[in-house]
């Protein structure tokens, strides 16, 4: 499929297609068991019986990144952890989504102030699709936030283009190597 | 073990081995959080091991120095997420002890039943995901229903499902609905014949009794020579609990219950299936000591009213220094708070039981087998947040 | 026995340089010699009076005109505890970078010492000579400084990824970006990131009280 993404002309059968597949993707998601702190126990709640995440497709968790389509980040990103988290969504094989779970990794949270290794939200590592505020967010809160996912992935143009030339593509998706390319 | 002298280097010359360094990394299912672990392995037998911490170090400490005192008692909860209200209490009474005023009666006795709730939830916790350590899936489900009545139970008074931020200097928070007591008491109904199923899917399971029993022994000798404290040490036979001995609120004076300590049951004196069922009993006592508090609890204030009104500017308990220990489901919180007279403290340490407890793992895991290793580390019931603050 | 008791067993053990005890902290303790500590604490652990069996607890606490160093030991067969503590004295401009003061370690007497230890040694700098293994053990091993110090700058970054709040994300920078403006160095002990100021709902011409710039966002 990668050769064939984003070449297509957007007519109504590659339309039809691209809702085929993203209605496959969007009602599987099968996210990545990884935990950091405190959000991770509501993440858990989210799985347990109470709150079924099963019954939305994404209830099988992997636990290498390699088979996992979605990493819910939830919990403090420190500079230790952070070089771990950018490895484990480097892993994974497109396409793989992200969501921020929690006020940490959303914007800093509670140790935006005085955090001296904290990254002040993993959006600065990691290309995240879906934010879920909170401290922890509420289970019902993170399974809004699957279920908004899904609806982005149901939306997604799989073949149809979605740039008008390939190097505007390559400028947009193409991701450099940390500090390589930074200069900073 | 047996297991070592199966195959040794002498009798099977024609075997060319290596060691293997294997790593358990940040990111694992049963690592109990962000926990990494270097492992030197001969097979399967682990050799050597190093932990690596810090993955989840949120410089509470600095925090504390900058920020007030009543603004760092929702970073305490953050320390260990799983038993919040416990910790609370544990810089609350630090607190209260600089500036030398004492909670009301009533928001001695809620403490009490919050924080023993808190400690239902957070065993409740261990004995889940130690099933899933091991294997067995279903205890966490179990685990989780009732970790949710707890949470709706906590969530009235508080306003927040898991971090509550409820027990702050000089009492409570907010207080409770009339009609929440007899809630709790009807949870306890319910909690004391889920507790007897428990114990039929994963205590008296041969399979767990075989992954546990006699693995990651710890002598009570080591035990205090590492610190650690909590259903790890009373697992090695040593009966020491602070609600008992050295009774940081008084109502636990008052109250009757037991302190349940590990006795060799199914293996040597010290071993997983001992603390792991240290923490099953210690459920039990958690559900008396909430059923006699919840008849004790008088009217009255819920929070020191000098104090409610003090809270309209910082507190500023003046110079000092005071260390509280209080005894969480994991073991002892100690916090060491040094104050100059101004608005933050000079100094706020907070000793993590799973801190020191988890220092034991690198003595504990050599000679044993990888399996056994993940036994080890969910007996010591760890949580990060703590360790690495 | 109470610490009064404990103290008075302890200046009584032979060992020298233990100090009187001091009561006017909320918390009694002694301050005892470094060069002494090892035979003080080895007095109370082994003294069958005393039996400390068990260290809770390892801080080390910057103060203007000293390093201590506060241990808390505590007893389980005689349900008793007490603080020791150790002060170096700051030599004349002593800061962040240059000083580094030392102090004996205890690991020897309990191995609970050995990670309390080596945490003080990363996020304060105190050197614990005689531990088997003193290296960072919160922070990475290559972080440069140590957190807890008074005059401690914050970084922008760490192993390339980015501590700053209005980082440019890793994903997001080319090979040709020009390189970020510098900006002014930060202080010591000044926050990462203020809150805006709270803006007033009601119109100052109104006559209503508006919230003044740097109250901060419900400061308590």
């Amino acid at each position: 499929m990668g050769v064939l993404n984003n070449t297509l002309p957007d007519i109504a059968p590659v339309k039809a297609v691209d809702g085929l597949i993203g209605w496959g993707r969007g009602s599987s998601i099968w996210p990545m068991t990884f935990g950091i702190a405190c959000c991770a126990i509501e993440m858990m709640a989210v799985y347990a019986a109470t709150f079924d995440l099963d019954r939305f497709g994404a209830g099988v968790p992997r636990a290498t990144p390699r088979q996992s389509d979605l990493i819910i980040v939830p919990g403090t990103v420190n500079a230790k952890m952070a070089v771990r988290v950018k490895r484990l969504y480097d892993q994974m094989a497109e396409p793989r989504y992200v969501i921020a779970m929690g006020a940490c990794v959303c914007g800093g949270g509670p140790y935006v102030k005085w955090g001296y290794n904290t990254v002040k939200g993993v959006h600065k590592i990691i290309p995240v699709d879906i934010f879920v505020p909170g401290c922890p967010p509420r289970p019902e809160a993170l399974m809004d936030g699957i279920l908004k996912l899904k609806e982005k992935i149901t939306r997604e143009a799989v073949f149809a283009r979605r740039a008008a030339t390939a190097a505007d593509m390559e400028a947009r998706y193409v991701q450099r190597p940390v500090g390589g390319g930074a200069g900073a | 073990m047996e297991a070592l002298e199966l195959y040794t280097v002498d009798e099977r010359a024609d075997l060319y081995t290596e060691e293997l360094r294997l790593n358990l990394g940040p990111q694992h299912p049963s690592t109990h959080g962000v926990l990494r672990v270097e492992l030197r392995m001969d097979g399967e037998i682990i050799t050597g091991s190093r932990c690596d911490i810090g993955y989840l170090h949120r410089c509470a400490e600095k925090i504390g120095e900058n920020v007030s005192y009543l603004q760092f008692t929702p970073y305490t909860d953050r320390m260990d997420y799983l038993a919040a209200c416990n910790s609370e209490l544990a810089w609350s009474l630090t607190v209260e002890k600089l500036l030398g005023v004492e909670a009301p009666e009533r928001a001695q006795w809620l403490r009490v039943i919050v924080c023993e709730l808190n400690r239902i939830a957070s065993h409740l916790i261990a004995f889940g995901t130690y099933g899933i350590d091991m294997g067995a899936n279903t205890p966490f489900f179990y685990a989780f229903r009732e970790r949710e009545s707890i949470m709706a139970l906590l969530e009235r008074p508080s306003g927040a499902r898991m971090l509550y931020n409820y027990v702050r200097p000089g009492g409570v928070a907010h207080d409770i609905d009339q009609a929440w007591l007899p809630d709790v008491l009807a949870f306890c109904d319910e909690f004391e014949r889920r507790w007897a199923e428990y114990n039929q899917i994963l205590t008296t399971n041969k399979i767990f009794i075989g992954r546990t029993a006699n693995v990651g022994v710890l002598p009570r000798e080591m035990a205090l020579a590492w610190g650690c404290t909590g259903p790890v040490l009373r697992g090695s036979g040593v009966k020491w609990d602070l609600r008992r001995d050295v009774p940081y609120l008084w109502p636990y004076e008052e109250i009757e219950f037991d302190v349940p300590v590990g006795e060799g049951t199914h293996g040597t004196l010290g071993d997983c299936w001992d603390r792991y069922w240290v923490r099953m009993r210690e459920m039990m006592e958690s559900v008396r000591i909430i059923r006699q508090a919840c008849a004790r609890v008088p009217s009255g204030d819920f929070m020191d009213k000098n104090l409610v009104r003090q809270y309209k500017t910082p507190l500023k308990p003046g110079k000092g220094e005071a260390y509280m220990r209080c005894e969480n489901p994991r073991g002892e919180l100690g916090f060491y708070v040094v104050s100059e007279g101004g608005t933050s403290p000079l100094r706020c340490r907070a000793r993590g039981p799973s801190f020191c407890n988890l220092s034991v793992l690198d003595a504990l895991l050599p000679g044993c087998m990888i399996a056994d290793g993940v036994a080890i580390i969910g007996s010591l019931d760890i949580v990060l947040g703590e360790v690495d603050r | 026995m109470n610490e009064a008791t404990l103290h008075a067993r302890l200046a009584g053990s032979g060992v020298a340089g233990i100090g009187a005890l001091d009561t006017s902290a909320k918390d009694p303790f002694v301050v005892v010699e470094a060069d002494t500590l090892l035979a003080a604490l080895a007095f109370l652990r082994d003294d069958p009076q005393c039996r400390m069996e068990m260290l809770h607890n390892v801080t080390a606490v910057e103060r203007p005109e000293a390093m201590e160093v506060v241990y808390h030991v505590c007893s389980l067969t005689h349900h008793h505890s007490l603080t020791v503590k150790v002060r170096v004295p700051r030599p004349e401009g002593g800061t962040h970078a240059s000083w580094i003061p030392e102090v004996p370690s205890v690991a020897g007497l309990w191995a609970a010492a050995n990670w309390h230890e080596r945490e003080q040694w990363d996020l304060l700098g105190v050197r614990f000579t005689g531990h088997p293994d003193l290296r960072r053990i919160l922070l990475p091993q290559e972080w440069i400084g140590h957190p807890l110090r008074k005059d401690y700058v914050y970084p922008t970054e760490h192993g390339g990824m980015p501590l700053e709040l209005d980082a440019v994300p890793l994903y997001e920078r080319r090979a040709g970006d020009p390189a970020p403006e510098p900006k002014p160095p930060r202080e010591a002990g000044t926050p990462l990131f203020q809150p805006p100021a709270p803006f007033s709902t009601r119109p100052e011409a109104a006559g209503g009280k508006t919230a003044e710039p740097g109250q901060g966002g419900g400061e308590h």
